[in-house]
């Protein structure tokens, strides 16, 4: 078989648990969590890609892959099936030498699929992460890692002081270039934050990855073990300022904030337009359908629901029914939930083809300044006619 | 079961509508063409082999379709084709159904392995479980199976082909082009037949310069006795789009659950082009009564009663009422609508009113402003 040369491919880490999602990465791998009404977290780092011209992903899995398999399935709604392009799956596997098996960390789970980038012998190798919401042209920072000569180039973005002790802090110099790396610094230096986005000289990388997996202390991950290795190694590392819309969309809160972000007249974050559109795999489903009894103000509904309630301030995704007299408001209900009659939802995250019952009542509603809960229902999970699930309560 | 599909456009001129395309790419539905419900049953049908004969208008046709993946069309090697008039030795456009199909001959002899053919025509709506219908034919033992549907004709409306049933459920009269009484049956302009049997009356027919599928093939046959007719009732909804009065009522038709449920969801889903827009906002001072909506809509004003394709823009203050609006149209501030038709990139400018009648639509065409 023939493979083409390419000149930058990516690989994406959507092997991860996200612990922090809870109930909802019970069954489901944290890419593969719903976002905005008809895509997947994944969406974004593999529409970035297509939007970047990047053609070749490969997508390292581990974690409950069986839905974020069959989501990806061929890469055909992101374009990547044609002969020259591909979205390759690559879960974990066994090898002759045992140097396999589960994938023991990030760096480890790019070492084990190095036959898999060599076949296309890139001279970079973008990593990506599938737990941001964002949209990036990697094009850019792969100009800007070419033209500073680097060998590796990393995204950072400014976040506020108080919050740089939850990062990964790089030092920079002037010319944007990195002296230090300090993974969650108590007294952090700067404010330059890792984005978990990395271009490598993909020789350089190889030769890391190969070291690392030979040194039995390593805990085989970029962060801790791949980048502090190359800078002590006297690596040109470069640090790729960003300052667009980036959201890491690992907890319940940040979750529901970003789709209440894509809310409003003008969101902070805007998916509309036709420049760097977010493809998705689509469900074949009519138009939504709005009743006269129902009310829908401020929201996003996506195709394929059925609104007799009210909707206000929420996101409603694909295949959902909101009855009459229900209430829906201040919340994000993901693909094919129903929301029965009189049932009122406030502030919660209802998890795929959940079931509120009748006159049900999940979570609650804030004062301003009052410290706001987010009640979780999991995929699949009922919440039994006139039972009442709590503010922050998890089902 | 090897089966293979001929999909005709309909070339018929519905009036605006129809000014620059064939009935097939009409937008019906909130997010469909009127080509994507005939795809779709065959799709579900199982066809390796698909012919889409058009005599015109057919470019943005084939850009709607492409390849056919997103109707999940399985197709075999030589799979989709396009068959438009003067592909082979013909020097005019197609007269009849029967001539485009003799035109089609090097397609239909093709798939060899191929023994059924659904002929699909594109003016009427419905959702429908083929395998039924072609297990219904086999049965029947008859050359030529037509789906029929009781309840349209009203001794007003024209049919293209209408027949009574005997109470065997045989067929005991085929009309073609009349007012029939509310007894007969009206013609889905569906029909299964098998493929070598097609290809020998194409042949025969086109030698006696007859040309007509409905009054030369069907009634001329059955009547002579050279062709045995079998009937098979379907019992769901069908929607004729024959006229531009028809288009509107029958999208109005839509809004109602019944028949919402019956045309999207009676046997399978409906596929269509993925266009990738972002789910549709609606604004906090917006109002939204009895529509449907598809995806990226950017909802500001008040609607009621009304279809709205994707890509619309409904300004704040702007009101519509029984109003089609189709993809990328632009509905300015303060502006009232009722009983019109607004076909896709249209741009309504702000404070227009447009009132027409529920039987007499007003439509604006194509990429007009008004």
């Amino acid at each position: 078989m023939y493979f083409q040369k390419k000149r930058c491919i990516a690989m994406l880490l959507a092997g991860g648990q996200g612990s922090r999602l809870k109930v909802l990465t019970e069954k489901t791998a944290k890419p593969a969590v719903p976002f905005g009404g008809k895509y997947r977290i994944i969406d974004f780092p593999l529409s970035n890609c297509v939007n970047s011209g990047i053609d070749t992903v490969g997508i390292l899995t581990q974690y409950q892959p069986l839905e974020l398999n069959e989501y990806i399935g061929n890469g055909q709604p992101w374009n990547l099936n044609k002969t020259h392009s591909c979205a390759q799956v690559l879960p974990p596997y066994e090898r002759h030498d045992k140097k396999s098996g589960w994938y023991k960390g990030t760096a480890n789970a790019i070492y084990q699929n190095i036959d898999f980038i060599d076949r296309y012998d890139p001279d970079y190798v973008v990593i990506l992460s599938g737990d941001h919401i964002y949209k990036m042209d990697y094009a850019a920072m792969v100009e800007y890692h070419e033209k500073n000569q680097a060998s590796c180039t990393i995204a950072v973005r400014n976040v506020p002081l108080a919050e740089a002790s939850r990062f990964g802090i790089l030092n920079t110099n002037p010319d944007m270039s990195i002296y230090e790396f300090e993974e969650k610094p108590a007294r952090p230096k700067s404010t330059n934050a890792s984005m978990g986005i990395y271009v490598f000289n993909w020789q350089v990388l190889k030769a890391a990855l190969i070291e690392d997996e030979d040194d039995p202390k390593s805990s085989n991950d970029f962060g801790k073990n791949i980048i502090p290795n190359l800078l002590n190694q006297g690596h040109k590392m470069m640090a790729y300022p960003f300052d667009g819309y980036w959201k890491d969309v690992g907890t319940i809160n940040s979750l529901w904030e970003a789709n209440m972000e894509l809310l409003g007249k003008d969101p902070v974050f805007n998916l509309r337009g036709e420049r760097f559109k977010i493809y998705a795999r689509n469900s074949a489903l009519p138009s939504s359908f709005i009743a006269s009894s129902a009310k829908t103000v401020d929201c996003f509904i996506a195709e394929g629901s059925e609104v007799e309630g009210e909707v206000r301030h929420s996101v409603v995704s694909v295949g959902c029914k909101i009855g009459p007299g229900a209430v829906v408001e201040d919340s994000v209900v993901m693909p094919g939930v129903v929301v029965e009659a009189g049932a009122i939802v406030r502030h919660a995250i209802l998890g795929e083809n959940s079931r509120v019952c009748k006159n049900a009542v999940v979570g609650g509603a804030y004062g301003p300044g009052e410290e706001m809960q987010i009640s979780v229902t999991s995929k699949g999970s009922v919440v039994e006619e006139n039972a009442v699930l709590k503010p922050g309560e998890m089902m | 079961m090897n089966v293979m599909g001929i999909l005709f456009t309909n070339d018929a001129n519905i009036g605006d509508l129809t000014a620059k395309r064939s009935i097939a790419s009409i937008p019906f539905g909130g997010r469909y063409r009127q080509v994507d419900f005939g795809l779709t049953n065959l799709s579900w049908a199982g066809v390796h082999h698909l012919a889409i004969i058009s005599r015109f208008n057919y470019q943005s046709l084939m850009d709607h379709i492409g390849d056919g993946e997103e109707w999940g069309l399985e197709l075999g090697e030589g799979g989709l084709q396009y068959i438009t008039p003067y592909a082979n030795s013909q020097t005019h456009s197609y007269r009849g159904k029967l001539e485009s199909l003799y035109n089609a001959l090097p397609f239909l002899e093709y798939g060899k392995e191929d023994e059924y053919v659904f002929l699909v025509d594109s003016a009427v709506t419905y959702n429908i479980d083929l395998k039924k219908v072609l297990a219904d034919h086999i049965k029947s033992g008859k050359d030529i199976t037509v789906v029929v549907k009781r309840g349209v004709a009203n001794s007003k409306r024209m049919l293209d082909l209408a027949v009574t049933l005997n109470e065997n459920k045989e067929v005991s009269d085929i009309v073609v082009d009349y007012a029939a009484s509310p007894e007969y049956l009206a013609s889905l302009d569906l029909f299964v037949t098998t493929k070598k049997w097609l290809i020998n009356m194409v042949r025969e027919c086109m030698a006696h310069n007859a040309f007509h599928m409905d009054r030369d093939l069907i009634l001329g046959g059955w009547q002579s006795g050279k062709v045995s007719v079998n009937a098979f009732e379907f019992e769901g909804i069908t929607l004729y789009n024959e006229s531009v009065q028809d288009y509107f009522d029958n999208s109005m038709a839509l809004l109602k659950p019944e028949v919402h449920k019956d045309i999207f969801e009676r046997v399978h889903p409906v596929y269509t082009k993925v266009r990738d827009r972002v789910p549709s906002y609606y604004g906090a001072d917006s109002s939204i009564d009895n529509c449907m909506v598809a995806d990226g809509c950017m909802l500001g004003g008040s609607a009621k009663d009304s279809i709205l394709f994707r890509q619309v823009t409904l300004a704040p203050g702007a009101h519509i009422e029984d109003c089609v609006v189709m993809n990328d149209t632009d509905i300015g501030e303060g502006a009232e609508l009722k009983n019109v038709i607004l076909d896709k990139n249209v741009t309504v400018r702000p404070g227009a009113k447009l009132i027409g009648t529920r039987n007499n639509p007003i439509v604006i065409k194509r990429g007009d402003t008004v």
